[in-house]
């Protein structure tokens, strides 16, 4: 049981939204009863269609958003409640281009963010360096982020999502926008993070990349798991993970 | 560390205040300007101590024109480019990222005192008179964390709204109205008066006055500067319990971010 560094139990997030006429308010269901574990060093693929209630999970864990209902516990802590005792351990990269200070060059990004996760300043230069190399921005690491390319900025992300050497990493398409060069260079970090010991929870449309990089993977739909287990017992007896995937979205949508 | 994260979010948001346009306009041109019209309606008036309303008030106005923009406005930014959830979810804690930015952008937005004062002489060869410099520094204290305050608490209200740029609108001008920025405050109807002497900022600004025209009377300038102070302590105790409110609403309300 002491493994177990995620835990969410008949998890429930409901978003309330006003109509123009105040009286109606309409409840939308992002995430509607979901359970699964993820144990120390997994890396767990949490999948599902373009509002399937992934990233509201993802806020969920990381402490960004308060769950309607249910348990939601990361390291064994209440990701509402005792977020504070849960945030130096985690960190988080969500895909696209948000989530940089644009003005400032990475290795300015780096060094604030470094201040933020309380990093002692002595830690910082060398580990600011280390990152930078590892997401190959070193060359470019004095010039503002602006001025970047767009899998430059993700690559930032993901650097920015390491600095505090966190437990769990969740990465929310960390893909999206990176070309092959990238993509690759990002498997390549995370099965280093595994063999570091943490523990990273991934979504990804990219079922390829959860073929080759997830230990076990959970589905979810309109908001509830269809199916949880390892690549090949979702795959059964089909050809490909795709085509499982298929079968079972197909399958509850209709 | 604390200190370091309030030195570094000072250090990252006036290089990232400075870099845009909207800012440097508000920083340098807008106390300008404000001295050109103020002097223009001081003149015609038959007033003839530019220092205190024209040079202080369109210092005042420049000042809190960019605490108002840049403070209130930066969560917006910070929440359209996604690094509002980033910088929320740190171990640093959010109050004192907040505070480090009012406190950046307060220092870097004390310029427009300067350029009006300097507006002020090279444009209309009005004389600075500065009678009780010692005073003057005291009152500009007072008015610095009475404004760090406010901004606090104005801040992270908007935390929970999307509609931030609506609001900063909002507050802008009825706060220079109603803290005599430009004229005094017995000008106004004792209904609003009543208003602004629950504003600390009020206070704040006739202790400046009073220190450029000379303290004549002392007892009335502490009494003064003792109702400020325990505004602004009653403000940052409201401040306080804001944020742990908001903490918790913001996650219920989702609003760190754009859906």
């Amino acid at each position: 049981m002491d493994n177990i560094m995620i835990n969410v139990e008949d998890l429930r997030r409901e978003y309330r939204r006003n109509s123009i006429f105040k009286r109606k308010r309409r409840v939308v269901k992002a995430v509607d009863g979901i359970s699964f574990k993820v144990m120390k060093g997994e890396i767990f693929g949490l999948l599902g269609q373009n509002g399937a209630g992934k990233t509201t999970t993802i806020k969920m864990l990381t402490t960004l958003l308060a769950p309607t209902s249910g348990k939601c516990e990361v390291l064994g802590l209440k990701t509402f409640g005792e977020e504070k005792k849960i945030r130096p351990h985690i960190n988080f990269i969500f895909g696209g281009e948000m989530g940089v200070y644009r003005r400032l060059s990475a290795r300015d990004n780096l060094r604030y963010f470094s201040n933020l996760y309380l990093i002692p300043k002595k830690e910082q230069n060398e580990k600011i360096d280390r990152i930078l190399k590892l997401v190959d921005l070193y060359d470019r690491a004095d010039d503002p982020a602006e001025t970047y390319s767009k899998g430059m900025i993700q690559r930032l992300q993901i650097a920015r999502g390491l600095i505090n050497d966190p437990d769990i990493i969740f990465m929310d398409e960390p893909t999206v926008g990176l070309d092959p060069v990238g993509a690759r260079m990002l498997r390549d970090i995370i099965r280093e993070l595994k063999k570091a010991g943490k523990t990273v929870l991934l979504t990804t449309h990219n079922l390829s990349e959860v073929e080759e990089l997830c230990d076990r993977i959970v589905i979810i739909n309109k908001g509830r798991v269809v199916a949880q287990g390892t690549p090949d017992e979702i795959r059964g007896s089909g050809e490909t993970l795709e085509d499982a995937y298929v079968e079972l979205v197909k399958g509850v949508n209709s | 560390m604390k200190l370091r994260v309030l030195t570094s979010t000072m250090r990252v948001q006036m290089k990232q205040s400075f870099a845009r346009p909207m800012y440097r306009f508000c920083l340098l041109a807008n106390p300008i300007l404000n001295t050109i019209v103020l002097y223009g309606m001081y003149r015609a008036s038959g007033e003839s101590n530019f220092m205190t309303y024209v040079i202080l008030g369109a210092g005042l106005m420049g000042l809190w024109g960019c605490i108002c923009f840049s403070s209130a406005g930066d969560i917006n930014r910070e929440r359209y480019s996604g690094t509002l959830a980033l910088i929320f979810a740190t171990p640093a804690g959010f109050q004192s990222i907040v505070l480090g930015k009012i406190l950046g952008n307060t220092v870097l937005s004390l310029l427009t005192l300067v350029i009006s004062l300097t507006a002020g002489v090279l444009l209309f060869g009005i004389t600075p008179v500065l009678e009780d410099p010692v005073y003057f520094l005291i009152a500009l204290a007072a008015l610095i964390l009475s404004f760090v305050v406010i901004s606090s608490v104005i801040a992270c209200i908007l935390t929970l709204s999307r509609k931030t740029e609506l609001y900063m609108n909002c507050i802008e001008i009825p706060l220079e109205l109603l803290c005599g920025f430009v004229f005094p405050v017995s000008l106004l109807p004792s209904g609003v008066r009543a208003v602004s002497y629950a504003l600390s900022p009020t206070y704040a600004v006739e202790l400046l006055r009073m220190s450029i025209l000379g303290v004549t009377d002392r007892t009335l300038f502490f009494e003064k500067l003792a109702i400020l102070m325990g505004l602004t302590v009653l403000y940052a105790l409201f401040s306080i319990l804001l944020y742990r409110r908001i903490d918790c609403r913001v996650r219920i309300a989702a609003t760190l971010e754009v859906a």
